[in-house]
């Protein structure tokens, strides 16, 4: 069809001339279109509010921790408690070749810090270097801890961003001050800003981090531990990975390998894949939601066009009298019906894309969030989204347009 | 010869078949001004419709021109009807939406010529009429005769080989049905269109140079009415 202002202004006429006919026919559709890219829009945020919760944190690493055993084997009873030592990361590091960084973790809960008047209850967490490799710290002042400080055992810690309000109110660089901790003083070496999210015994926000052989000598453990942190080597089955470390651990204190609670073992790839399956979930759900509030406006467009039809019957006829062929009534039928769904449907885009810039910005300025959160929808669903409401408008509008194209001119002269 | 009937047929099948015309043979020289008259139910309104092109026939021959009119597609009639035929309806068929201006505009919009052009012929055809002032109203905004004259207007503008007017006067008072018939005749004289008046009143009728008279779907008389005084209505300007 060629272009011709005219044939839009006829759309806007028609559409304008029954106001109230139009906006509610319309509404089904703007409603459709803005329920789903609210839903769409908010499951995304909500995923990456999530996501952001993990973010950090290696997706491919496996936490095994040492608990009392619940069977017994070897000739030991049940509720043997146990812990592992750093020949058991050598095993894992020769015997698994899967393995990729293997480090311990020791923690304490409910430690004094002490700067000057202040002080502030926490975990105290005793680390290598190479835990690096799991939990990537974000460091919003100077560093954390690196293999010079745990090889010299250097008396030096960094701060959750948590014991950092307490302790140094007013964002004061702590970087060079001395914290004291059970009676010993450590000197500040950065600030870790990472909020909440996963975490393993307590959150990074709440904890003073210092070299394992400190912690290791300060509380006298000999050499003792109850977590080992892994990660895995690109690529490679977890699962298979598991079983070896467990089977190793199991032979080496002698548990028995199905003693599932004796040996905890954590894998957060098996997490993030939950969590994922879960968003792709939410996402069909809610398509299928939207598409069917979107369908129920689209069939209501239909009808009014059938209705609207059937009143103009004269109209059409006079059309078809004076020289409209019936394609010409066919697609000026099917115009209308796309001009009032993609306007419907660009207010629903409109209104919703409003609504998540909101959203928005009320999440990223709540505080623990970290910034930055958008529950907008990408460019191209939108675009993807207006075709579909092209597609729709030709869907709806079909049904009616055949029925006008089977009005006959003399139509025009019987209806007066 | 402009139209050219030829024994045509035409059954309505509906509950009880209705034979409405039954061998019209019927012969319209290009510029004539005829008037087809007849009763209710005689089967002039079928006649108007397959001149028209709005309606099929079932048997016989109909020309326009030398080309036979039989069996078009949709589209074909549209077009012929477009370009050889103008519409005038006794209950004016005007868009109600659109301005005076934009219903005599229509059947070029359906011709495909731009909009610049259209409303310049459409402005051109108003202006002759006398209703240069009322191109921007809406139809509800005139009076009947106001009314028909758009219509005639837009009969007109595509230059029709044929006018065809369906009760032209129906809905109109004595006098401005007078003034309706007066421009029929002057557009008849002055650009020697061939218009075709159905009515059942013959005080229109002899407005026109020739009456047939149509009964039970059979032509009947025919009548040279040169002079205007087949009835005693009309001579004096007394059309009701």
């Amino acid at each position: 069809m060629r272009f011709d202002i005219d044939r839009y202004k006829e759309i806007i006429d028609t559409l304008s001339r029954n106001r109230s006919r139009t906006l509610l026919t319309g509404f089904g559709i703007f409603w459709g279109i803005f329920m789903l890219l609210v839903m769409l829009g908010g499951g995304d945020g909500l995923k990456k509010i999530l996501s952001e919760n993990f973010s950090g944190f290696a997706s491919n690493s496996i936490i095994i921790g040492s608990n009392n055993t619940s069977k017994p084997y070897g000739g030991f009873k049940r509720d043997r408690y146990w812990l592992m030592d750093k020949s058991d990361i050598e095993a894992i590091k020769t015997l698994v070749p899967e393995a990729d960084v293997v480090t311990m973790m020791e923690s304490q809960w409910g430690y004094e810090f002490v700067y000057e008047d202040k002080s502030y209850s926490g975990i105290l967490k005793g680390l290598t270097s190479d835990y690096l490799g799991v939990e990537s710290p974000k460091m919003r002042y100077g560093r954390w801890l690196n293999d010079v400080d745990c090889e010299q055992e250097r008396k030096v810690c960094v701060l959750g961003s948590r014991v950092w309000e307490n302790l140094f109110p007013g964002e004061e660089d702590p970087t060079g001050k001395h914290v004291r901790i059970k009676g010993t003083y450590y000197q500040v070496i950065g600030v870790d800003d990472r909020k909440a999210g996963i975490n393993i015994n307590g959150s990074p926000s709440e904890s003073i981090v210092i070299p394992y052989q400190l912690m290791d000598r300060m509380f006298n453990k000999g050499g003792k531990f109850d977590i080992i942190c892994m990660t895995l080597k690109g690529g490679v089955d977890s699962d298979t990975a598991q079983d070896k470390v467990r089977r190793l651990l199991a032979r080496r204190h002698t548990i028995d390998p199905d003693d599932k609670q004796g040996i905890m073992m954590l894998d957060t790839e098996k997490i993030f894949s939950i969590v994922d399956n879960l968003f792709k979930g939410v996402n069909i759900l809610v398509i299928l939601v939207g598409l069917g509030t979107l369908l129920a406006g689209a069939i209501g467009v239909s009808n009014i066009m059938m209705v609207t039809v059937k009143e103009r019957t004269t109209e059409i006829g006079i059309r078809r009298a004076i020289g409209a062929t019936p394609k010409m009534i066919l697609s000026q039928i099917i115009t209308e019906s796309i001009g009032l769904t993609v306007l419907a449907g660009m207010f629903g885009i409109l209104f919703s894309v409003l609504i998540l810039w909101g959203a928005g910005q009320i999440v990223s300025s709540l505080p623990d969030m970290g910034g930055g959160i958008s529950f907008q929808i990408g460019f191209w669903t939108g675009i993807l989204v207006l075709s579909l409401l092209v597609v729709l408008g030709v869907l709806a509008g079909l049904a009616p347009a055949l029925r006008a194209m089977e009005i006959k001119p003399v139509d025009a002269m019987r209806e007066e | 010869m402009l139209i050219e009937l030829k024994d045509v047929n035409k059954t309505y099948y509906g509950a009880q078949p209705l034979h409405v015309l039954k061998g019209i043979n019927l012969n319209i020289e290009r510029g004539e001004f005829v008037s087809i008259m007849g009763a209710s139910g005689s089967g002039k309104s079928t006649l108007l419709n397959i001149l028209g092109i709005l309606d099929n026939y079932d048997s016989g021959e109909y020309r326009i021109d030398g080309k036979l009119i039989w069996n078009l597609t949709e589209s074909k009639a549209a077009e012929y009807r477009n370009k050889m035929i103008g519409f005038i309806f006794q209950s004016y068929n005007l868009i109600g939406f659109k301005t005076a201006v934009e219903n005599v505009e229509l059947p070029l919009f359906y011709q495909g010529i731009s909009r610049h052009k259209r409303h310049e012929m459409a402005m051109d055809y108003l202006d002759r009429l006398g209703l240069k002032e009322w191109a921007g109203h809406y139809p509800n905004e005139m009076s009947g005769g106001q009314k028909q004259r758009v219509a005639i207007a837009r009969a007109l503008i595509t230059k029709p080989d044929i006018i065809l007017a369906d009760e032209p006067t129906g809905a109109l008072d004595s006098k401005t049905s007078v003034e309706i018939m007066e421009l029929l005749k002057e557009l008849n004289e002055r650009d020697r269109l061939t218009i075709i008046v159905v009515t059942h009143e013959s005080g229109v009728a002899n407005y026109t140079n020739k009456i047939i008279h149509i009964k039970d779907g059979v032509i009947g008389e025919v009548e040279e009415n040169r002079l205007h005084d087949s009835v005693r209505f009309g001579s004096d300007g007394a059309l009701k």
